[in-house]
């Protein structure tokens, strides 16, 4: 029964051809889409890396001060160490957790070349973000006495470079010496791909890392943060401070990714109820054509239910023309590796968009074959 | 092998009542060539389908082979129709879409038990030769004129090998020329042991039957022997 079904959808492909196309281009778009969410729901499975409730980002701009500007920034750290609802401080650069800056270099180690985030910060940062080192240690500033500048690399950073070398102790761009290594460090946010990247120590010294992250103590409100503002405002003069809750900012940086989901989303969703509701007219009209082959059917031994099946399988061949002209094009994605995605992800991206578009056409496809099944064959071929 | 005993047809609908057949009597011997003729109207196709179990009497029973099968379900039925009884149409009701040897096929895709892909094929060619068409195997139903479908529609009806052959007016869309050849093609099936009911309005081909029965306004009104079987 297959194989006719096949037969008559093929000898028929003229008049389904426009049919074809548009399940064809449904597949695609929900290939992309599919692909999409994959991605990031993988991603939102990878944990974080750190904690980031109750910390607060903190940018001081010296603005038109030139003068001590590294020594005035230790003041203000000072200062912010002494409140008692801050329970730590780490000054670091500009590309704090969830804001919109980055910062990414390449690194080598003998043959093995990365790109990382890079990120200076000083011995309090994975306290304050609560970080969790897995070999080694967090580096400290007592570290810096040394030839090489100590450096935290997360586990990205360790497989791109060291595979299965222990990492500890190896210089890396002749000035970089790993002393720890943590797991994940997604800066951006949960739907982030978890990089590579590397910490690199603050020295005390240098003018240009103005953020302080602080983490506060639970239930510490809008009061204080006004009184820190005011606090370093006055000791600070000219100088212009800015906060940041970081679940703000995780807000915003989930915004900027889940915005264009959600608009694929919606286009893919008006796409798909346009070809159901093609495929829902076009099966109407094809039964209400062909009742005199629906009353043949039943004359030569075709059950209703058998009628019924008959066309569900009908519109199951169409929707599998589709997708094989449909995989023709998928497949080229993971085959060329295209967009540096995992070969995974798009053959899951496909089976989901296989699914879909069966659920689909099964979906469009009920209602009308159960009508054909109720056609009285007698009254069927007397029309006819 | 078909016996239809005090049938009673009527078709209801919200307003109006139609009584098609009333107190039909009618016995259908094996190997028996039986016509039926009567005007426009007179329930000549409702009889028809009664005994094709394409529908079911309002009163009365249908027996086949000697089984009642008024009460069987849609599954039965379609069962009984496929492997006992065949149509042909005076419309002739060929899928366009389908070459004429896959048309042919289409009664064994049905048949409980699905014969493979290969005897299919082997006994859907058999059919058309049975009717001379082998050599049109592969083209289309709208590539034939109206005798070649009407004989793609009897080697369909024969592919199964069924007891019983219902044709409903299977000269009525031919010329008298082709309308003989048709009638030969059945003349001989029925010699070949096919029982065959025929409805027509052709006189000189309801003598070519061994028995003619006549309906008028849904009754019965005449059952008469022409030939010996």
């Amino acid at each position: 029964m297959i194989r006719h079904l096949f037969k008559l959808i093929w000898n028929k492909k003229g008049s389904h051809a426009l049919l074809i196309v548009e399940i064809w281009a449904s597949f695609m778009v929900l290939f992309g889409l599919a692909t999409l969410i994959v991605i990031n729901v993988g991603n939102y499975r990878q944990p974080l890396g750190f904690s980031y409730d109750n910390v607060w980002a903190i940018s001081l701009k010296s603005n038109q001060d030139t003068v001590e500007v590294a020594q005035k920034l230790q003041r203000a750290m000072q200062r912010l160490q002494s409140y008692p609802e801050v329970e730590s401080v780490s000054r670091m650069s500009s590309n704090f957790p969830f804001s919109a800056s980055q910062m990414s270099n390449g690194y080598e180690y003998g043959k093995q070349k990365v790109s990382a985030d890079s990120y200076v910060a000083d011995e309090n940062f994975a306290k304050t973000l609560d970080m969790t080192v897995t070999l080694g240690r967090w580096y400290r500033s007592a570290d810096s006495i040394g030839k090489y500048t100590p450096i935290v690399i997360n586990q990205k950073t360790r497989e791109a470079l060291f595979t299965n070398e222990n990492p500890l102790g190896k210089i890396i761009d002749k000035r970089l010496k790993v002393v720890g290594v943590v797991d994940n460090f997604k800066a951006k946010g949960e739907f982030m791909t978890n990089k590579p990247a590397i910490f690199e120590l603050l020295k005390a010294d240098q003018p240009w890392h103005d953020t302080m992250l602080i983490k506060v103590k639970p239930g510490t409100d809008a009061v204080f943060e006004a009184k820190v503002v005011k606090d370093i405002a006055i000791m600070m003069n000219g100088w212009s401070v800015e906060v940041d809750y970081l679940t703000d900012s995780r807000k915003n940086q989930h915004n900027l990714v889940l915005v264009p989901v959600i608009i694929a989303l919606i286009i893919c969703t008006f796409l798909l109820i346009n070809v159901a509701l093609g495929l829902f007219g076009v099966l109407n009209l094809s039964i209400a054509k062909r009742r005199g082959e629906i009353g043949l059917r039943r004359a030569i031994g075709a059950t209703g239910n058998g009628i019924s099946s008959q066309f569900v399988g009908e519109i199951w061949v169409l929707a599998t023309f589709s997708l094989l002209i449909g995989l023709l094009f998928a497949m080229q994605f993971p085959l060329l590796n295209v967009f540096d995605v995992e070969s995974g992800i798009y053959v899951t991206a496909i089976l989901i968009a296989v699914l879909v578009i069966y659920a689909i056409v099964t979906l469009c496809a009920l209602f009308p074959s159960r009508q054909a099944a109720t056609i009285q064959p007698a009254v069927a071929l007397h029309e006819e | 092998m078909i016996t239809l005993k005090n049938i009673e047809k009527v078709y209801r609908t919200s307003s109006i009542e139609t009584l098609a057949l009333t107190n039909i009597n009618l016995s259908i011997q094996a190997r028996e060539f039986l016509s039926i003729m009567g005007p426009s109207g007179c329930g000549k196709s409702t009889l028809m389908n009664l005994m094709g179990l394409l529908d079911l009497p309002s009163q009365g029973n249908v027996e086949i082979g000697g089984q009642v099968v008024t009460q069987y379900g849609d599954k039965e039925l379609a069962q009984l129709r496929n492997q006992k009884i065949g149509f042909i149409f005076q419309s002739f009701h060929l899928i366009n879409d389908l070459s004429v040897l896959d048309n042919v096929e289409i009664p064994l895709l049905y048949r409980k038990g699905d014969p493979t892909g290969k005897s299919r094929r082997d006994l859907a060619k058999e059919a058309l030769e049975r009717v001379g068409l082998s050599n049109r195997m592969k083209h289309f139903p709208n590539q034939l004129s109206g005798g070649q479908k009407q004989r793609v529609a009897i080697a369909r009806a024969i592919v199964g090998r069924p007891e019983i052959i219902l044709a409903d007016e299977p000269t009525g869309n031919l010329d008298s020329a082709m309308g003989n050849e048709i009638m030969a093609i059945l003349q001989q099936l029925n010699a070949e042991g096919s029982t065959i009911v025929m409805v027509t309005h052709d006189e000189s081909m309801a003598k070519k039957t061994h028995r003619l029965v006549r309906l008028f306004d849904g009754s019965m009104v005449g059952d008469s022997t022409l030939q010996t079987v």
